[in-house]
C-alpha cells in the first residue's frame, strides 16, 4: 500500500541541519501535500527523493526499491517524475519534443540508427509523436505542440512541465511549487487538471507549494515541515485548523491590545507621501510575478506588506529598490521618479533594502561591514552608535559575518540601516529561519527606527509581530494587493488574514471531492502491522475499517486499547 | 643535496611567477565573474612593451637602472591602460552574460594580443631577457654551496610583497572593503550603493599590473617568446583553481607548490612539456578533490 | 518525413556537386587551401555536435584532429595501409581519446570545463606531439613526411592527388554533414538538445547523462579526427604545428564567430580559416601610397579575435545564425506583404 516510503532522512548543509530525521509515506493513488513556512526544509525533502541532493542519513524507499543512492536518470526509470518550481523546460524544443526525450529515454533507441533514419527509427518516432498528441490533449495544450517551448508564457510552461513528467509513464509525480506565479483563477484550474491527471493517468503526487489554496483542494493528506522537522501531518481540514500550524505560519498570537500605536498613525495622515509605488508590474523572464502594485509609505511610517509565499511582496521590494527593473508603472521615492534607475543609485538616495537573506557580505567582518557604510555615505561614518544599540555585535566586531548566527546577521543589517540615516527602510523577511525570542528583539528596533523618523517597509511572514508594530498593511494575493488598511483594524480581524494564507476561503465542497481516494492510516503504526500481523488479520482489519469508514490505523488502535484494558 | 636545493630555488621562483600571474586572474574573477583566459597574453604583451623600451629605445649613455626603471615603467603604465580598455570597451556591455561567453570573449582577446604581438616582434624567436637585477648580483648559500641569483630573489620578494600588499590593500583601505564587498556579492553590493563599475574597473587594472609584472619577472627563466608567455595562462590557472578562484593566500601557496612541483621532475626528465602534465594533473586533481558543484554553481 | 529526408540527401549531393567543381583549374595552393578548408570544417563541425548540439565546452578540437593525423600518417609511412584504412584508424584513436577527455565533463561543466580542455590540448601540444620524449613516434617539433600513399588502390602521386583527397573529404564532409543534420531531429539529437538546455532535467526525465556526454565526446572527436587523418595525405607530412593550441583555440572562436549551432556555418567557417590567410599572405602586400606594407598570417588571427568579440557583444548566434534569422525574416515579411495582396484580391 505504501508506494514511496522515506525514513529517518536527516541532511546538513555545513553546520546546518536542513532536515532533521524526517519520515514520511505515500500511498498508491494519493496525492500527498508538503506545506511548511520558508526554509522548512521542503525542497530539501524534495531534491532527496527526485535525487539532487544525496542524505547524509535515512532511507527513501519506492515500490521496494532503494532510492536513497540511486543516480538520478534510474529514479526515473524506476517511474518518478518531477517537475521544477524554476521551469527546467528545454527552451529550444517544440512542446511536442519536449514530451518526446523522456519516452525515448526509456525506450531503447540507438543513435546511429537515428542519424542513418532507419525504418525502425521512423516507426518509434511516429509511436511517441502519437502518443505525445494525447498527453498534450488532455492537459489542453494541443494548440502548443510546435511552439517552442521558451517563447510561451509562465503559466502554460507550467502545464507543459507537468505533460513532460506525465509523458514519461510515472507511478509518482513530484510536484515543486506547480502554483508558483498563477493568479487565483489559473490556481482554481490547476486543482482541477490535476484531478483529471490522477483519474487519467492513474499516478500519485507529492505536491510542494506555497500557495495553501492549492493543496487545501487537491490533497488527500498533508505533512507539515518546519524547521527542518515534521511538525504535524493530517488531513486538509484537520492541518487548517492546527494551532500549532498557524502558529509556524503566522507567528504566536500575542496579548497585547492596540492602543498607543493608534494615535501615532493618526498623526501622520496628511503628509506627503515618500515612497509612491503606482500601478507597478514585474516579473522574471516569462514570468509576470506583481501586476498592478499600488502601495504608499509616508514619512517616518511603518508599513507592512503580508501575504503567503509568492504573492509577490518580495518581487515588489525588489521593484522599488531597483533590482529588477519594473515592466509598467511609475516609483516616485522622496519626490524623484525613480522607475528602472539602479540599485546603486537609488540607495544613494536614501532607500535602503534589506533583502531576504539579509544581503551581507559573508567574508567581511563586522566592523569592515559597519564601516562600507562610510565608503558609500560619503562620509565619514562613526559606527560606534551600532555597538550601543547592539552591545552583542561589540563583542563579534572582529568576526566574520558568514559565522555569525541568523539574528546576529540581521543585527548587522539593521545596524546599517540605522548608520546610514535613511529616508525609508525595506525590510524583507526580517524573521525567516529566526527563533521567536530572536524576532522580539528585532521587532523592537523596528520603534527605534519609527522614534528617529525613518520609514518603514516590512515585508513579514509573522503577521502578528508585523501588525504590531505597523501603522498600516498592505494583504498581498497572487501578484496584487487584495486587501489594505490600519493594521489595528486587520489585527482584530485575524481569520481574514488568516485565509490568505491558509487559503480558508476555498469552499468546502471541492475539499471533499478531492478527499474521495483518502483512508489514511497512521504510516509507522501501519508499518508495525504489516511486519507483526499475519495477512489474515490484516485483511479482517481493512475489512472493518472499510465498513466503518475509517482508517484502518484508527482501527488497530482502537483494538490495542482494548488489550490494554483487558 | 645541492642539486636538490638549486632546484628548490628555481621551483620558488617558478612558483611566485605562477602565484602572482593568478592572483590577477582571481581578483578579475572575483570582482567582475570573468574568467580571463588573455591574462598571460595580457601580460606578455606589456612585457614586450617593457623589453621594446630596455633593448630598443633606450639610450647607451643612460645608467643600466635607469633603463631597467623606464622599461618596467612603461610596461606597466602600459598594462594598467589596456586593463581599463578592456573593462570599458569590451566587458562592461556584457556583464549580465553568462560566464561562458565572458570567458569566450577572453579567448578573442587573447588570440588578438597573441597575434599582434607576434606581428610587431615576429614570433618563435627568442629575445633577450629583462633583468630586474644585473645578472652577475649572485649569492651563495654557504651551507649548502648554492648560488642565488638576484633576479631569483626578486621574483620570490616580489611575489609575497604583492601577495601581501595587495592582501593589505583589500583589507585595510577603505576601496579594497568596496572590493572585497563586490567580490562577496555584487547584488547586495549594489543594494548598498557600492559603485560596482568602478570597482570592476579597477580591478580589471590592478589585475592586468599584476599580470604585467609576473610576465616581466618571469623573462630570466624562460624561452621569451610570444606563446612562451601567453601560454603561462594554464600554470596560473592551475594555482587559483587551488585557491578555489577565491582565496588570496591559498592562490599564492598554490603557485609555490605549483612552481615546485613542475621542477623537481626536471631534475630526472629533461622536457619542455612535462610541467604541463604536471598542471593539468593539479588542475584534474584540485577540480576531482573539491566538490566541483561549489564554483560552477556560484559562477553560475 | 522521408520527403523531408530527400530533400536533406539531395541538398548534400548539390553542395557536393558545387564544391567539388570549385578548385578546378586553379593551382596547386588554392588546391591545397581547398582541402585544408574541408579538414578544419570537420574540426569545426566537431564542434557543431559538442557545443551545438550538447552544450559542452571544448578547447581541444584541434588535439584530436593532430591525433588522427598522427595515427593515419603513421599507419601509411610504417605500415603501408591503404589510406581509407589509415583514416579508420585516425578516426578510432580519436574517437577513443575523445571518451577519455569526456571523463572529466561528467564532473564538470562551462568554465572549469574549459580549463581542463585547454590544459590537455597544452599538454598534447607541448608535451606529446613536440617533446623529445615521444620524438620516436611524434618526429619532435619537425614531424616527419609522409611517403607515397595508395588509396582504393590507386598510388596518390603529386600531381593529382591533392584534388582526389580533396573529392573524397568533401564527399566524407557531406555524408557527417547529413548525418548530423538528421540526429538534430531524431530522438538521440533530442537527448542531446535536452543536456544542453538543462541538465538537470534531462538526468531527471531519464536521460544517462553519462553515456550521453561521453558519446557526444567521442563523437565529436571522431569527426575531428577524421578531418585530421587526411592531412598527411594533403599536407604530405606531419607536424605538431598545425595542431597546436592555437588551432584549437581558433577552433572554439571560428565556430562561435560563424553561429555554433548550424552545420552549414562549419562549412563556412572551414572555408574561411583556411583561404583568408593565404589570400591575404598572397595578395596583401604591396605599396598603399607610398607606403610599403604587407599582410600577415598574424592580422587574420587578429581579425578572428577582434570579430569574436564584436559577435558576441552584437551578434550572439553567430554570423550564420544572423543571417538565417534575417532571411527568415525578410521572407515572413515577404509572405506577409503577399498575403494581403490575395486578400485584397
Amino acid at each position: 500500500m505504501t508506494m514511496l516510503r522515506v525514513r529517518d532522512l536527516t541532511v546538513r548543509f555545513g553546520g546546518i541541519v536542513a532536515l532533521d530525521r524526517v519520515s514520511l509515506d505515500l500511498n498508491r493513488g494519493e496525492i500527498l501535500g508538503l506545506i511548511g513556512p520558508n526554509g522548512a526544509g521542503k525542497t530539501t525533502l524534495f531534491n532527496c527523493i527526485s535525487g539532487v541532493v544525496r542524505p547524509d542519513t535515512g532511507s527513501i524507499y519506492f515500490d521496494n526499491h532503494s532510492l536513497t543512492y540511486a543516480p538520478v536518470h534510474e529514479r526515473a526509470r524506476l517511474g518518478v517524475a518531477r517537475t521544477f518550481q524554476n521551469l527546467q523546460l528545454w527552451g529550444s524544443m517544440t512542446v511536442e519534443e519536449n514530451l518526446i526525450v523522456p519516452m525515448d529515454a526509456l525506450g531503447r533507441r540507438n543513435t546511429f540508427s537515428d542519424a542513418l533514419y532507419l525504418p525502425f527509427s521512423g516507426y518509434a518516432e511516429r509511436a511517441s509523436r502519437a502518443r505525445a498528441r494525447a498527453i498534450l490533449h488532455v492537459l489542453d495544450l494541443d494548440p502548443y505542440a510546435r511552439t517552442l517551448a521558451g517563447d510561451l508564457p509562465a503559466g502554460i510552461q507550467r502545464r507543459v512541465e507537468l505533460a513532460r513528467a506525465l509523458a514519461m509513464r510515472p507511478r509518482l509525480v513530484l510536484l515543486d511549487e506547480p502554483a508558483a506565479g498563477l493568479d487565483a483563477q489559473e490556481t482554481a484550474h490547476l486543482a482541477e487538471v490535476l484531478h483529471a491527471v490522477r483519474q487519467r493517468f492513474h499516478v500519485s503526487m507529492l505536491l510542494v507549494d506555497h500557495d495553501m489554496s492549492l493543496v487545501m483542494r487537491v490533497c488527500d493528506y498533508v505533512y507539515v515541515l518546519d524547521f527542518g522537522k515534521m511538525l504535524a501531518k493530517g488531513e486538509p481540514s484537520a492541518i487548517r485548523n492546527d494551532p500549532k500550524v498557524i502558529a509556524a505560519y503566522l507567528g504566536e498570537e500575542s496579548k497585547k491590545l492596540p492602543g498607543d500605536i493608534q494615535t501615532i498613525a493618526a498623526a501622520k495622515k496628511d503628509e506627503r507621501p515618500l515612497l509612491e509605488v503606482s500601478k507597478v508590474a514585474a516579473g522574471y523572464g516569462g514570468l509576470e510575478v506583481i501586476r498592478d502594485i499600488n502601495l504608499t509609505v509616508r514619512p517616518g511610517e511603518v508599513v507592512a506588506c503580508i501575504g503567503a509565499n509568492g504573492a509577490g511582496k518580495t518581487t515588489t521590494l525588489r521593484a522599488i529598490s531597483g533590482m529588477i527593473h519594473p515592466r509598467a508603472g511609475r516609483v516616485m521615492f522622496a519626490g524623484k521618479d525613480v522607475t528602472g534607475s539602479t540599485a546603486e543609485r537609488i540607495s544613494k538616495l536614501g532607500l535602503i533594502h534589506i533583502p531576504e537573506g539579509r544581503g551581507l557580505f559573508p567574508n567581511l567582518s563586522v566592523e569592515d561591514t559597519l564601516r562600507l557604510v562610510s565608503n558609500t555615505a560619503g562620509r565619514e561614518v562613526d559606527i560606534s552608535p551600532a555597538f550601543k544599540l547592539f552591545s552583542r555585535l561589540r563583542e563579534r566586531r572582529h568576526q566574520l559575518v558568514g559565522t555569525l548566527s541568523g539574528g546576529e546577521q540581521q543585527m548587522v543589517a539593521l545596524a546599517r540601516a540605522i548608520l546610514s540615516q535613511p529616508r525609508l527602510v525595506m525590510i524583507d523577511e526580517m524573521s525567516q529561519g529566526l527563533a521567536p525570542t530572536v524576532v522580539r528583539q528585532l521587532f523592537e528596533i523596528i520603534r527605534v527606527f519609527r522614534d528617529e523618523g525613518i520609514a518603514v517597509l516590512l515585508v513579514e511572514q509573522f503577521v502578528e509581530s508585523a501588525l504590531d508594530v505597523a501603522d498600516r498593511a498592505y494583504v498581498f494575493e497572487h501578484g496584487t494587493i487584495g486587501l489594505s488598511g490600519p493594521a489595528v483594524e486587520l489585527r482584530s480581524d485575524r481569520k481574514l488574514v488568516a485565509g490568505s494564507y491558509l487559503g480558508s476561503a476555498v469552499d468546502a465542497a471541492a475539499i471533499a471531492s478531492g478527499n474521495g481516494n483518502g483512508h489514511h492510516a497512521d504510516p509507522a503504526l501501519m508499518e508495525i502491522v504489516s511486519v507483526r500481523v499475519p495477512a489474515k488479520v490484516k485483511r479482517a482489519l481493512e475489512q472493518r475499517a472499510e465498513t466503518e469508514n475509517r482508517p484502518a490505523g484508527a482501527v488497530v488502535v482502537e483494538l490495542l486499547e482494548k488489550v490494554d484494558d483487558q | 643535496m645541492a642539486a636538490f636545493a638549486a632546484y628548490t630555488i628555481i621551483g620558488l621562483s617558478l612558483g611566485g611567477i605562477f602565484s602572482l600571474a593568478a592572483l590577477g586572474i582571481v581578483l578579475i574573477y572575483r570582482t567582475t565573474g570573468v574568467l580571463n583566459f588573455a591574462h598571460g597574453a595580457m601580460g606578455m604583451f606589456s612585457t614586450f612593451i617593457a623589453w621594446q623600451v630596455f633593448y630598443g629605445w633606450s639610450h647607451p649613455f643612460w645608467p643600466g637602472w635607469l633603463s631597467t626603471f623606464l622599461a618596467v615603467l612603461a610596461g606597466l603604465i602600459f598594462a594598467a591602460g589596456m586593463g581599463l580598455f578592456l573593462e570599458f570597451a569590451v566587458f562592461r556591455w556584457v556583464r549580465s552574460r553568462e560566464p561562458v561567453v565572458k570567458a569566450v570573449i577572453t579567448i578573442g582577446v587573447l588570440l588578438a594580443l597573441q597575434s599582434a604581438a607576434s606581428l610587431i616582434w615576429k614570433n618563435n624567436q627568442y629575445h633577450l631577457p629583462i633583468y630586474l637585477a644585473p645578472q652577475q648580483w649572485v649569492w651563495v648559500v654557504p651551507v649548502a654551496d648554492v648560488p642565488i641569483g638576484a633576479n631569483s630573489i626578486a621574483i620570490i620578494v616580489v611575489a609575497l610583497a604583492l601577495a601581501f600588499g595587495l592582501g593589505a590593500f583589500l583589507r585595510y583601505t577603505s576601496f579594497g572593503r568596496a572590493m572585497r564587498a563586490v567580490s562577496d556579492s555584487p547584488t547586495s553590493a549594489s543594494l548598498w550603493g557600492v559603485p560596482v563599475g568602478k570597482v570592476g574597473a579597477v580591478s580589471w587594472m590592478l589585475g592586468s599590473l599584476v599580470a604585467a609584472l609576473a610576465a616581466i619577472l618571469i623573462t630570466p627563466f624562460i624561452n621569451f617568446d610570444t606563446t612562451s608567455l601567453t601560454l603561462l595562462i594554464i600554470d596560473a590557472l592551475a594555482a587559483a583553481l587551488i585557491g578555489g578562484l577565491v582565496s588570496l593566500p591559498l592562490t599564492v601557496l598554490g603557485g609555490f607548490i605549483l612552481g615546485l612541483l613542475e621542477t623537481y621532475p626536471t631534475i630526472w626528465i629533461q622536457s619542455i612539456g612535462f610541467p604541463r602534465l604536471v598542471a593539468l594533473v593539479v588542475i584534474l586533481a584540485v577540480l576531482i578533490v573539491r566538490n566541483p558543484r561549489g564554483f560552477s554553481v556560484a559562477a553560475k | 518525413m522521408t520527403s523531408r529526408l530527400m530533400f536533406r540527401v539531395l541538398g548534400a549531393l548539390v553542395a557536393f556537386a558545387l564544391l567539388a567543381r570549385i578548385p578546378v583549374g586553379f593551382d596547386v595552393g588554392f588546391k591545397f587551401d581547398a582541402a585544408l578548408a574541408v579538414i578544419w570544417a570537420f574540426g569545426l563541425l566537431s564542434l557543431v555536435l559538442l557545443t551545438g548540439y550538447v552544450g559542452q565546452i571544448s578547447l581541444c578540437q584541434a588535439t584530436f584532429a593532430g591525433v588522427g593525423a598522427y595515427t593515419a600518417g603513421m599507419m601509411v609511412s610504417s605500415v603501408h595501409v591503404d589510406y581509407l584504412v589509415a583514416v579508420i584508424a585516425g578516426v578510432v584513436v580519436a574517437f577513443a581519446l575523445g571518451v577519455i577527455v569526456g571523463l572529466p565533463a561528467l564532473r564538470l561543466r562551462g568554465i572549469t570545463l574549459a580549463i581542463v580542455t585547454l590544459g590537455i590540448a597544452l599538454v598534447f601540444d607541448r608535451y606529446i606531439f613536440q617533446d623529445h620524449a615521444f620524438e620516436w613516434f611524434t618526429g619532435g617539433t619537425g614531424g616527419w613526411r609522409v611517403g607515397q600513399a595508395t588509396m582504393f588502390g590507386l598510388r596518390m602521386d603529386s600531381s593529382t592527388h591533392l584534388m582526389a583527397a580533396y573529392l573524397v573529404l568533401l564527399a566524407l564532409f557531406c555524408l557527417v554533414a547529413l548525418l548530423l543534420v538528421n540526429l538534430h531531429e531524431s530522438g538521440a539529437g533530442r537527448r542531446f538538445r535536452a543536456i544542453r538546455d538543462s541538465e538537470l532535467a534531462a538526468a531527471t526525465m531519464g536521460v544517462n547523462l553519462t553515456r550521453y556526454k561521453l558519446l557526444a565526446f567521442g563523437m565529436s572527436a571522431a569527426i575531428a579526427g577524421m578531418g585530421g587523418s587526411f592531412y598527411p595525405l594533403v599536407a604530405g607530412s606531419v607536424s605538431p604545428q598545425p595542431f597546436w593550441l592555437f588551432t584549437s583555440l581558433q577552433f572554439a572562436a571560428i565556430a562561435v564567430l560563424m553561429g555554433v549551432r548550424y552545420v552549414p556555418a562549419a562549412a563556412l567557417g572551414g572555408a574561411f580559416m583556411a583561404f583568408v590567410p593565404d589570400v591575404l599572405t598572397r595578395y596583401g602586400h604591396g605599396t598603399f601610397m607610398g607606403h610599403a606594407y604587407e599582410i600577415s598570417y598574424d592580422w587574420f588571427q587578429i581579425a578572428v579575435g577582434v570579430l569574436l568579440i564584436v559577435q558576441l557583444i552584437a551578434l550572439p548566434d553567430g554570423v550564420w545564425g544572423d543571417l538565417r534569422s534575417r532571411v527568415r525574416h525578410a521572407r515572413s515579411a515577404a509572405g506577409a506583404v503577399g498575403g494581403r495582396r490575395v486578400k485584397v484580391a
